[in-house]
């Protein structure tokens, strides 16, 4: 108990900091916007087959996603360095806590930033949705095993000189295979066809499972040394 | 309980840059252990080393809880460190601060000391006013309130009476005093009547 405790007290005074500054939330949020802008206008539904639609439509949506998080989620850490406050959290509790903790954080935006986002593009896209509950469950554990994997490069990458570069260099080749797993299965529930398997769910829930587990294993090492 | 602090043999190097070695050092509960050095001798790093921010070159510091050897884990809700290089969070009150920190170290309790600690260090009526606008005395003050919230056994302070009046050295020296019955402290300073505070002393040349 005291552990979550712990961990919601980071959480909290995270998002207590972010609504007083909107450090990473005006980088997310303004990315995602005019990414989405850009790509309304450029490719509107009118301009792409119907057959191609559900797949280049599922690209472009996690590309927003994606490359909008990126913007935002590498600043946890860094800006903890910057304002001389890692050396409190490291001397105040577990390293174990301050991952929960921020990983939580990078959930919450990600979360919101999709609720604010899919729609929208839903919208302007004109995309007819086959299969929502599919949607939901691929955008929620998407978001969660992304921002498990960016908390843990964060992580990495708060002391080093070029973190915008690297942060993205390390970053995709290890949500690669839960990116390519999200836009199939999003694909999927764009389409009408039945859905049987899950496959794509199942694939993301394994994802965050081996990637929590990794990430409480290692972090503490990354954290201390 | 008795606890106990000892620095075996520590000795730091930066590439080929020796900045000390051989450093001994034995604190035992009550006692208040002095680092006095010139500029870049090494007294914030020592400091660093015995908190566990950095690794020694060479040698250890371990602590005790009686004849207990202390992990680090356990330190985190028993060791604190106040110092020019560790800040407390710019976007928070001063009230906010200090109940992050008390939820954060475990010691929820801890959070009814919280108002009787800002009016010990004379921060009662700013209690509601963002860290970020304090001006560097009244931020020096919370740093200590901040670093003996949870009644830590080591308290470690780098130079506690820096940017402080002569009201605001007073309410340390208090806090130290107290700190002494608790358990060890250790203070890296280069100001005679600190250093005269010690009870063991390490000075680097």
């Amino acid at each position: 108990m005291s552990y979550l405790n712990e961990s919601f007290a980071l959480l909290k005074k995270d998002i207590k900091c972010e609504l007083r500054t909107r450090f990473a939330a005006n980088a997310i949020f303004l990315f995602a916007f005019t990414t989405l802008i850009v790509i309304s206008y450029s490719i509107a539904p009118y301009r792409i087959d119907e057959p191609h639609r559900p797949f280049i439509y599922a690209t472009l949506l996690w590309i927003i996603l994606v490359f909008s998080a990126f913007s935002g989620l590498s600043r946890s850490f860094v800006k903890e360095a910057e304002a001389y406050t890692e050396d409190l959290l490291r001397l105040s509790t577990q390293p174990e806590v301050v991952y929960t903790g921020k990983m939580l954080f990078n959930t919450t935006l990600l979360l919101l930033l999709e609720l604010l986002i899919v729609p929208v593009f839903l919208l302007l896209m004109n995309i007819r949705v086959g299969h929502a509950h599919y949607l939901i469950l691929l955008l929620l554990f998407g978001g969660v095993g992304l921002s498990a994997t960016t908390t843990m490069v964060a992580a990495m990458i708060a002391r080093a000189r070029v973190k915008g570069v690297l942060f993205s260099a390390l970053s995709f080749p290890l949500t690669f295979p839960l990116l390519i797993t999200l836009i199939k299965g999003t694909e999927k529930s764009f389409m009408e066809a039945d859905i049987v398997h899950w496959d794509e769910v199942r694939v993301a829930v394994a994802y965050i499972i081996v990637i929590g587990v990794l990430s409480l294993f290692l972090f503490p090492i990354i954290w201390r040394d | 309980m008795s606890y106990r602090l000892e620095i075996n043999n520590v000795a730091k190097h930066f590439d080929r840059l020796l900045l000390f070695k051989k450093i001994d050092a034995m604190v035992e509960q009550g006692q208040l252990l002095t680092i006095s050095g010139e500029n870049g001798s090494g007294k914030s790093t020592l400091l660093r080393i015995i908190a566990g921010l950095l690794k020694p070159s060479r040698g250890d510091v371990v602590y005790f809880n009686d004849t207990l050897r202390l992990e680090r884990s356990q330190l985190c809700s028993m060791m604190t460190m106040a110092a020019p290089a560790i800040n407390l969070y710019d976007e928070l009150t001063a009230h906010e601060n200090l109940t992050f920190l008390a939820t954060i170290k475990g010691s929820r309790e801890k959070h009814r000391k919280i108002d009787s600690l800002l009016e010990q260090v004379g921060l009662a009526r700013f209690k509601h006013e963002l860290y970020g606008i304090y001006s560097t005395g009244m931020k020096q003050r919370l740093k200590i309130a901040a670093a003996v919230l949870n009644d830590p056994s080591f308290l470690l302070l780098d130079e506690p009476f820096s940017n402080l009046d002569e009201n605001g050295r007073q309410i340390v020296l208090q806090i130290i005093a107290e700190q002494r019955r608790r358990g060890c402290t250790v203070i890296a300073s280069n100001i005679k009547e600190d250093i005269e505070l010690g009870d063991v002393r390490i000075e680097l040349s």
